[in-house]
């Protein structure tokens, strides 16, 4: 079957190219949250936050980019179901900045020669805040851009399945 | 698509090895030219100088009335397929037929269809998903034949793409080459040392040896008229059987048997009178009945005909009998030959 227009192709084009793109997004939301993760502990939150909070905020990051490279790869193969967890992972980047950073940046450092000081100063802040953010709008994009990419394709192949046993009822 | 002109290319290495000789060849739009000699006759040399992936030392390549005997390959607008098929094995088959209309950059719709229309005629369509590691060899070809379709070259080039199929799959996939050609009227070189795949495929022949063309021709008349003795025992199996006869008196005569020739053949060889000449008769041409006796060595039946090697005195001979035989060795068949060759002793060229 011919088609003829570039709409119909771009469709049909779905069927044999993967989502590179919403796979490329998550994989630089992953960069991102690097970003964050090696600037977080340059501040003094190590010294003011109990050590298993730390901890557990290191393992998050871990499993966090292993759940976003998990998406990535699922994401490229059209499946609706790793387009929204990239989405809930992209909610959970901007809730992070209210958790760890903003509690960082306002409490005082503990430190007796330091009480005037911030435990995160507002540049660090800032910074964090900008990679997480950037992070989060990069992961809900690849999301979006995957839920309506697999729902065109899963309705497009669904249609070419219809036309398949239409034209067998022919016959 | 288009013609091509190799007007008297020659590949001298910096060894000052010479693998071609003056080779000298005008293909036609949409013709099929068929490279084909043993080993080493520097076919696929040539092959690669019409690619670009040698330098051509002398002569002049054209292609479509553009000389491009110093252009790069990229430039020429030939496609190649490889022996080894050459296929990116992290790619599946559609971004494999896709990628170099990929890499200039052309609309993705447009290469889109012209990938679906090559997987169409190569019945691909239903692999493009697939990796090349989950293809039967003979589909792997198809798809590197699929590749350089889509790119809708001047030229197609084939370097012996069907040596690495086994038997049953390499007839099949000689038989889609040819419907292929048929069906795109492409212009292809074709490089093979197997003659089945040369005798089937030609529209023209071009059979070298060392470097050197021996004969151009259409697949009859390098069959049928031999220029020479490389070509009459090259082409054609089993191979044609050879005997040094002298012309005497109208026989072709040799220790163990005497010929009576013809009377064309008496006209043509008459200035050998006396003279020792190569006679070469096909075994197919050796039809049971006659005078010579022919002891039995062994019986090979292949359903259709039979292949029966013996000897004549000190001669040994192959006879090709149509129907099913069932000699045994130490038996003995009388023959006769229907249709003979001869060849100069000293040049080696046919006698005519």
């Amino acid at each position: 079957m011919p088609l003829k227009n570039d709409a119909a192709i771009r469709k049909d084009r779905l069927r044999f190219t993967k989502n590179k793109l919403s796979a490329n997004l998550i994989l630089l939301s992953i960069a991102m949250n690097a970003l964050y993760f090696v600037s977080i502990y340059s501040s003094d939150v190590g010294s003011y936050y109990y050590k298993l909070f730390i901890g557990a905020s290191i393992v998050y990051d871990l499993v966090f980019m292993l759940a976003a490279f998990l998406s990535s790869e699922g994401i490229k193969n059209y499946k609706l179901g790793y387009a929204c967890t990239s989405i809930v992972l992209g909610v959970l980047q901007v809730a992070r900045i209210f958790y760890l950073p903003l509690k960082a940046h306002k409490a005082a450092n503990p430190v007796a020669d330091a009480k005037s000081a911030v435990v995160m100063s507002g540049g660090q802040f800032r910074y964090v805040a900008v990679c997480l953010i950037a992070s989060a709008v990069l992961l809900c994009c690849a999301g979006v851009i995957g839920i309506m990419k697999t729902t065109t394709l899963n309705s497009y192949l669904a249609e070419l399945e219809n036309q398949g046993k239409e034209g067998t009822d022919d016959e | 698509m288009s013609d091509l002109k190799l007007q008297h290319l020659e590949k001298i290495y910096d060894n000052k090895v010479q693998a071609v000789y003056d080779f000298d060849l005008d293909v036609k739009d949409g013709e099929l030219i068929v490279l084909v000699g043993p080993s080493g006759c520097g076919k696929s040399t040539t092959l690669r100088m019409v690619a670009g992936l040698e330098d051509i030392s002398k002569g002049k390549l054209i292609i479509d009335g553009k000389d491009v005997t110093q252009m790069p390959p990229k430039d020429r607008d030939i496609a190649m397929v490889f022996q080894n098929y050459a296929l990116y094995g992290h790619m599946t088959i559609y971004e494999n037929m896709a990628f170099s209309l990929m890499l200039r950059k052309e609309n993705k719709n447009e290469i889109h269809q012209k990938v679906l229309a090559a997987a169409e005629i190569l019945d691909l369509t239903a692999q493009l998903n697939k990796k090349p590691a989950q293809l039967s060899g003979g589909q792997r070809q198809r798809v590197a034949m699929g590749r350089a379709i889509v790119r809708k070259p001047k030229v197609f080039l084939f370097d012996e793409p069907l040596s690495n199929l086994d038997a049953k799959l390499r007839a099949a996939t000689r038989r889609e080459i040819l419907l292929l050609h048929k069906r795109l009227n492409a212009t292809m070189l074709y490089v093979t040392h197997d003659q089945t795949e040369a005798l089937t495929l030609a529209d023209r022949i071009v059979c070298m040896s060392m470097g050197h063309v021996q004969q151009i021709g259409t697949p009859l008349e390098l069959y049928d008229t031999p220029a020479n003795l490389f070509v009459a025992s090259f082409i054609g199996l089993p191979p044609m059987n050879l005997f040094d006869v002298v012309i005497e008196k109208g026989f072709a005569v040799c220790e163990d048997f005497a010929v009576e020739l013809t009377e064309q053949e008496q006209q043509v060889l008459a200035p050998y009178e006396g003279k020792t000449v190569t006679m070469g008769v096909r075994p197919e041409n050796v039809v049971e009945g006659g005078y010579i006796t022919v002891d039995v060595f062994s019986n090979e039946n292949l359903g259709q005909n039979t292949l029966v090697n013996g000897s004549v005195g000190s001669h040994k001979i192959t006879c090709k009998f149509r129907d099913w035989s069932t000699y045994k060795a130490g038996d003995q068949v009388q023959v006769s030959f229907n249709k003979k060759h001869f060849f100069d002793k000293a040049t080696t060229n046919a006698i005519r």
